[in-house]
């Protein structure tokens, strides 16, 4: 039989496989990628994720197990087959007790990823926080002194004692940034060659232009005033310091921001002169009348100029209008994010794709904790209360920033971002809230050997079981119970580490989703 | 940091286990048992199984001392301890009370009440929701998925004790009578029984449900008083006589007269059926003449004899009605033969197809001196092929395509099973087969493994069923001593060993690939197919499965032939099919039936419809697998494609009668919950597919479901049935998507709060009407004190305290109770 090569089809697609191969390795050979969690070349198939479904004769196969047969005819990438593994995933995330991303982070409209921004600053490491930091806020010096600090809201802490002072932390960091001498420069793409022109420096208009730069094209920012700031301009010294501000235009300025200053739209500028010299238009002008809207050759609506809420369009091509200007807003954070939302759509128009909204991150959701599950995340923080400043008008030192971070319960997951889970549930859409249904109390092991065993966010798997069988662990792990109460335990009451005595590192790498990890 | 350190093998004990399913260090434990145990089971990785069910027997549970000692004296792994030990059903990690109640919670007991049995049960012994064994440590209640005795409905086993038609009010009584009889034994029925000759025999029943109304004590009273008065009658074991309805059925017969029959008769009644049939000598005839005398002769008229009340005349309608559709193959000499008579099976011809498989005759020699060759395997699978036998266990497959399939390889090393692995709710069939007509599987399974060549056959029964496996035990140690097993099959040269596995409670090993995990010491965890078992079966051998009662079917087929067997049934379903008829209707049974009969027939004609004042609503048919079909749909011929075409299957004979008593949702979330609980968990879509299905139907039996769920349901029904690995969750949707297909009025009407039948308890109340006479009966009754006693006045029902038991509706003499 061995060394037989015939060919099957899939998706229409002629593949040459060698007798015994499956279904999954001979998608791989063309380069269809079918999804897999349970998969793992040593384990043999297990068959128990089904993901991988595709479709052979009318029937729905897992492909990890399926052997190939001459004249084979296989549908992997077909809207039925997709909404079979979507389905899967998404009964998975149904059980699947844990959050990928923290609620600081999901409530952040920047996404800055304030879990790990923490844990940068506990340790001390604060180049790679600054590095967090200013990877994600367009205005980071800006938003320390002025954000509204949604995340501080959703912050578990906050549910215990106080929130971690998420704000103040970020204040810290993008002081100590701007006292530094080496200012952190964001990383870039290389030049678009297409240009982009913002009319007004406000904060929704600085933050677009920060973000369209970092995408490589060359970007200028035109205002009637003579410095940049906008309303930022009239903010009292003493909730947002002069220099704070010169921070950020020096820095948006070594990004390689030109600025246009006394430059009125209507009285020195018309979109059509604007048009021509450069490749979009984005208008982030502040509060302005429909009138005036009018007055520029664009449709109106009761807040200012209308544009598209998806997109950001006007109902001229290539110009976009965001900020106060298209609607209310009262936080500056609001404004930013707005402005940061409107050059992703840029710059999509620029590089001729279809325009649509950036697609929130997807993250597993666990709601609201109970105070025994709560008491399980503050095991390994500090227990202490939140810090004040010795010196409140210069805010947290580096001693005090360390401190508070070190309040962080950690409740987002350590595998986000590397889990197989999370990137498949981005890929196939998943709706992670389609089952309503009670969820299990959420549970976490922290083991003394680093290893940190989250049962919740097992899905079954069976790899690490099949890994401490194949070692011949002495102890191993094994399956405990029946249908829908199995879990994945050591026998005998053992701890997680005693099972994984030779496979703790093996088990952990191959874990598809956060239910081991390394603390 | 991450090294492994090297120290003891089992180090200390960590943090519990939330599930409770893990050892508890308990009492101080004797482990020399477990250690002659392994001894005696061997220690190689496939004995945990057996080795476990060897623990429980002695401790009544498993230690995790014990536990611990097995893995350290054999290859067992701890993993696979922890692994099989929490996956099946029998298996318990905690100490249990004295008495274990077992609460049956098939399909006919859920429908008759059940789940108010177990809630009264509990008050009873005031045991909470969650925990299982009362404070003095006298009984643990544990809620089995059927205990196979339908026709019984409800049922509750407490030990070796079966108690059928049970409801709260017989309770104490129950409880009390059990301590009485502290031993819990049941008599037993494997000794061998006199041969009758000539003599006048009594033909007692000792099936399990027979002897759950008390046919055992009836046999050992009959048995006793016989002997006491020196007749000379033989009180014969029969199996199953079928008409379930009027059980214990005896049937006394005298040569050249014609047969009485009883139903309904007690031991109590032994000696005046004796009395009256065979006249008394000696001490005990003039004890019971003065004792008629005594007793009949000051109460009753002289001509008035107990027993006539009893009395069944095969002539009438009812019990006419009930046999003359029915045609018997694999049920053959239902009710006559005495499973354990090697000698009376082989009169009636069991035995002569396996005899002429190998060439042989039934004298031990080869018949025809050789001359007559045997059928060879090649035409076993012709005649079977030609008979069109399909596989009864539920997916009709052909029978001698398995075995072609699995004749043509070419291994040496082949296994033939039969799968008693009967788990439907609902069902009882293969336990009455095995239990009353053992020889004639062992025959069946014989021909099998000859037609394959194998030389290895197992029986897995489970666990459920002690009497099943006593008595096939029995039968095979009866044809060993024979001769007929073992080295030489019927005493040609051809090797052929049978063993016994017992299952150990896990409805998905009735899945062949889970049922061949399970006799490996696995969990019963089913696998992708193919490869299938007929080329890659047990230990990677090829290995035929078949359902107890296709091969009941085989020697049969063999005998008669199979033009003879294919008269039977319609085009594609040829033959017989074995049915246990149960649920709301008045004539219960075993009945075997010509497929294509409808189901008109079976519930009206044979089963005599439902209760008088009641309206058939539906059949439940096929089980867990399989669906519920309306009365509108009555006429819809048994066979294998009708039943698929109205979304029902055949299933393997679980036939549950619903009256407008049932809520179709709430069968449909019984259901769900039986599959959800059964599942073994491996795959996504079942394990946890079938859970999410479940908390729909929760949802909306309590009131709290939306539109937009009857839509989702429907959809994951779709996508459970089509994404799971195994038969188990891609038919468990099927009870789903028929009461939505044909009760969709019913589901819409929880929605809008509203359950027609008034069965739901969160959305009924208890109303007490303007007849109530004030009699205080209810209040008396009430278990929770809801009904204040208020003699002479119409009583009324606290709702906030109401827990909707029932028991007030039930007892009041003026019917003044309503649910609305």
């Amino acid at each position: 039989m061995s060394g037989e090569t015939f060919t099957i089809t899939i998706d229409q697609r002629p593949v040459d496989v060698v007798a015994g191969e499956t279904v999954l390795k001979a998608a791989a050979r063309i380069g269809i990628k079918i999804p897999t969690l349970c998969y793992l070349e040593k384990c043999g198939p297990l068959n128990s994720c089904q993901v991988c479904l595709v479709k052979i004769n009318g029937r729905l196969v897992p492909s990890c197990g399926t052997v190939s047969e001459a004249g084979m005819s296989v549908e992997s990438e077909s809207v039925e087959v997709h909404e079979a593994r979507r389905t899967a995933l998404e009964l998975l995330f149904s059980d699947h007790v844990g959050d990928c991303l923290a609620p600081c982070n999901r409530l952040c409209p920047l996404r800055l990823n304030i879990p790990v921004m923490l844990r940068e600053t506990e340790e001390g490491r604060i180049q790679q926080a600054i590095s967090t930091v200013f990877e994600a806020l367009p205005l980071p010096g800006v938003l320390g002194a002025l954000c509204h600090h949604p995340c501080e809201q959703g912050c578990r802490r906050g549910q215990w004692d106080d929130p971690a002072a998420i704000r103040a932390i970020e204040k810290h960091l993008a002081d100590e940034h701007r006292q530094s001498k080496t200012p952190y420069i964001p990383s870039r793409k290389p030049a678009s060659g297409k240009s982009v022109v913002i009319v007004g420096a406000g904060p929704a208009g600085l933050s677009a232009a920060w973000s369209l730069l970092r995408q490589g094209h060359s970007v200028t920012v035109a205002d009637r005033h003579s410095q940049a700031g906008g309303t930022l301009t009239s903010v009292p010294p003493r909730h947002l310091p002069e220099e704070v501000l010169a921070g950020e235009t020096r820095q948006l300025a070594s990004l390689g921001l030109q600025f246009r200053f006394g430059s009125e739209l209507g009285r020195d500028l018309t979109l059509d002169g604007l048009l021509r010299g450069f490749d979009a238009v984005i208008l982030a002008v502040g509060g302005i009348t429909p009138a005036e809207a009018q007055s520029y050759g664009l449709e109106s609506s009761s807040a200012g100029i209308k544009a598209q809420a998806e997109t950001f369009e006007t109902s001229r091509k290539a110009v976009f209008a965001c900020g106060r200007a298209v609607r209310e807003m009262t936080q500056v954070l609001r404004a930013i994010s707005d402005g940061q939302s409107a050059a992703t759509c840029v710059n999509q128009f620029l590089m001729g794709s279809p325009i649509r909204k950036t697609p929130k991150p997807f993250s597993s959701i666990m709601g609201r904790v109970g105070r025994t599950e709560l008491k399980l995340f503050l095991r390994s923080t500090s227990t202490s209360s939140s810090t004040t400043p010795c010196n409140p008008s210069a805010g947290l030192d580096r001693r005090e920033a360390s401190l508070e971070s070190s309040r962080c319960l950690h409740c987002d997951c350590r595998s986000s971002g590397s889990c197989a889970l999370q990137t498949y549930a981005q890929t196939y859409g998943v709706d992670a809230s389609r089952f309503r249904s009670q969820r299990r109390n959420f549970e976490q092991q922290v083991q003394p050997g680093g290893v940190i065993f989250e049962p919740g966010k097992c899905i079954l798997c069976g790899i690490c079981v099949k890994l401490t069988e194949i070692a011949r662990e002495p102890l191993g792990l094994a399956f405990i119970g029946r249908g829908f109460n199995v879990r994945v335990s050591a026998p005998f009451n053992r701890s997680i580490e005693d099972g994984l005595r030779q496979t703790a590192e093996e088990c952990v790498k191959h874990c598809p989703t956060g239910a081991l990890s390394w603390k | 940091m991450r090294d492994a350190t090297k120290s003891e093998p089992y180090p200390s004990v960590g943090q519990g286990h939330p599930d409770g399913r893990t050892p508890n260090v308990g009492p101080v434990v004797d482990l020399r048992y477990a250690e002659e145990l392994v001894e005696r089971t061997g220690s190689s990785p496939h004995s945990v199984i057996p080795i476990l069910q060897g623990l429980q027997d002695h401790y009544g549970y498993l230690p995790g001392e014990a536990l611990l000692k097995v893995c350290e004296s054999t290859e067992i792994t701890p993993s696979a301890v922890a692994g099989v030990s929490s996956f099946y059903d029998m298996f318990r990690h905690k100490p249990v009370g004295e008495s274990i109640v077992r609460v049956c919670s098939g399909t006919a007991c859920h429908v008759t009440g059940a789940e108010r049995v177990e809630a009264a049960l509990r008050r009873h012994l005031h045991i909470p929701d969650g925990g299982d064994t009362d404070a003095n440590g006298l009984f643990t209640i544990e809620k089995v998925a059927c205990l196979g005795c339908c026709t019984l409905a409800p049922v509750v086993k407490v030990n070796e004790l079966t108690f059928g038609h049970v409801n709260q009010e017989k309770i104490p009584a129950l409880l009390r009578e059990v301590q009485e009889s502290v031993d819990g034994e049941a008599p037993a029925t494997e000794d061998p029984c006199d041969p009758a000759g000539g003599r006048p025999v009594i033909n007692v029943g000792l099936g399990s449900c027979c002897m759950a109304k008390g046919s055992d004590q009836l046999f050992v009273a009959l048995q006793k008083d016989v002997e006491e008065s020196k007749l000379d009658v033989v009180i014969k074991r029969v199996g199953c006589v079928g008409i379930c309805h009027r059980t214990p059925m005896i049937e006394v017969k005298v040569p050249g007269r014609e047969s009485a029959f009883y139903a309904g008769i007690k031991a109590a009644e032994s000696r005046s059926l004796i009395h009256r049939h065979f006249g008394a000598k000696g001490i005990f005839h003039r004890a019971a003449r003065l004792w008629n005398k005594a007793v009949d002769g000051l109460l009753l008229e002289e001509s008035v004899d107990p027993t006539e009340l009893f009395r069944v005349h095969p002539k009438e309608p009812t019990v006419s009605a009930f046999l003359d559709y029915q045609i018997h193959i694999a049920t053959e000499h239902f009710g006559r033969a005495d499973p354990l008579d090697l000698d009376e099976y082989v009169a009636d011809g069991g035995f002569s197809a396996l005899a002429r498989c190998l060439g042989r005759s039934l004298d031990g020699a080869s018949s025809n001196g050789g001359r007559n060759p045997a059928i060879t395997p090649e035409e076993i699978i012709t005649i079977i092929q030609r008979s069109g036998l399909r596989g009864r266990g539920g997916a009709g497959f052909a029978t001698a395509s398995k075995w072609k399939l699995a004749a043509a390889q070419t291994s040496a090393q082949k296994f033939v099973i039969c799968n008693g692995d009967e788990g439907d709710p609902g069902a009882f069939m293969d336990r009455m087969l095995l239990e009353s007509f053992p020889f004639r599987i062992i025959e069946g399974l014989a021909i099998a493994a000859i037609a394959i060549g194998a030389h290895d056959g197992i029986f897995y029964i489970r666990h459920e069923y002690p009497l099943a496996v006593r008595r096939v035990r029995a039968a095979i140690k009866l044809c060993q001593q024979r001769g007929w097993l073992g080295e030489k099959l019927m005493g040609a040269d051809y090797p052929l060993k049978f063993t016994i596995k017992e299952g150990a409670g896990a409805f998905v090993c009735g899945e062949e690939t889970a049922l061949i995990a399970s006799i490996e010491g696995s969990r019963g965890m089913p696998r992708l197919r193919p490869p299938f078992p007929a080329q890659s079966g047990l230990w990677q051998k090829p290995t035929v499965i078949n359902n107890v009662e296709t091969l009941a079917m085989v020697p049969w087929i063999l005998r008669h032939g199979p033009v003879k067997f294919a008269t039977y049934g319609t085009s594609a379903s040829k033959g017989t099919k074995v049915f246990a008829l149960a649920g709301n209707v008045q004539r219960g049974g075993l009945i075997e039936i010509p497929m294509g009969t409808t189901i008109r027939q079976i519930v009206e004609d044979i089963g005599g419809g439902v209760a008088p004042g009641r309206k058939f609503k539906a059949v439940q048919i096929g089980g867990p697998s399989g669906g519920c079909l309306p009365a509108r749909l009555a006429d819809t011929p048994v066979d294998f494609e009708s039943l698929r075409d109205v979304g029902a299957i055949m299933g393997s004979g679980g036939l549950v009668v619903l009256d407008d008593t049932a809520c179709m949702v709430d069968i449909a979330r019984y259901f769900l919950q039986f599959t959800q609980n059964q599942s073994c968990g491996k795959c996504t879509f079942c394990r946890v597919g079938t859970r999410r299905l479940l908390d729909i139907l929760e949802a909306i039996c309590a009131g709290k479901g939306r539109a937009a769920d009857l839509v989702e349901l429907e959809k994951l029904c779709r996508q459970v049935g089509a994404g799971s690995l195994c038969g188990l969750g891609k038919t468990a949707p099927n009870p789903v998507l028929t009461t939505l297909r044909y009760f969709r009025d019913e589901y819409e009407a929880h929605l809008q709060g509203r359950c027609p039948a008034g069965k739901c308890p969160a959305l009924i109340k208890y109303h007490i009407r303007d007849n109530c006479t004030g009699c205080t009966i209810c209040a008396q009754r009430c278990p929770v004190d809801a009904i204040p006693s208020t003699p002479y006045q119409r009583h009324v029902v606290n709702m906030e305290k109401c827990t909707r038991c029932d028991s007030c509706r039930r007892v009041c003499p003026s019917n003044a109770v309503e649910i609305v």
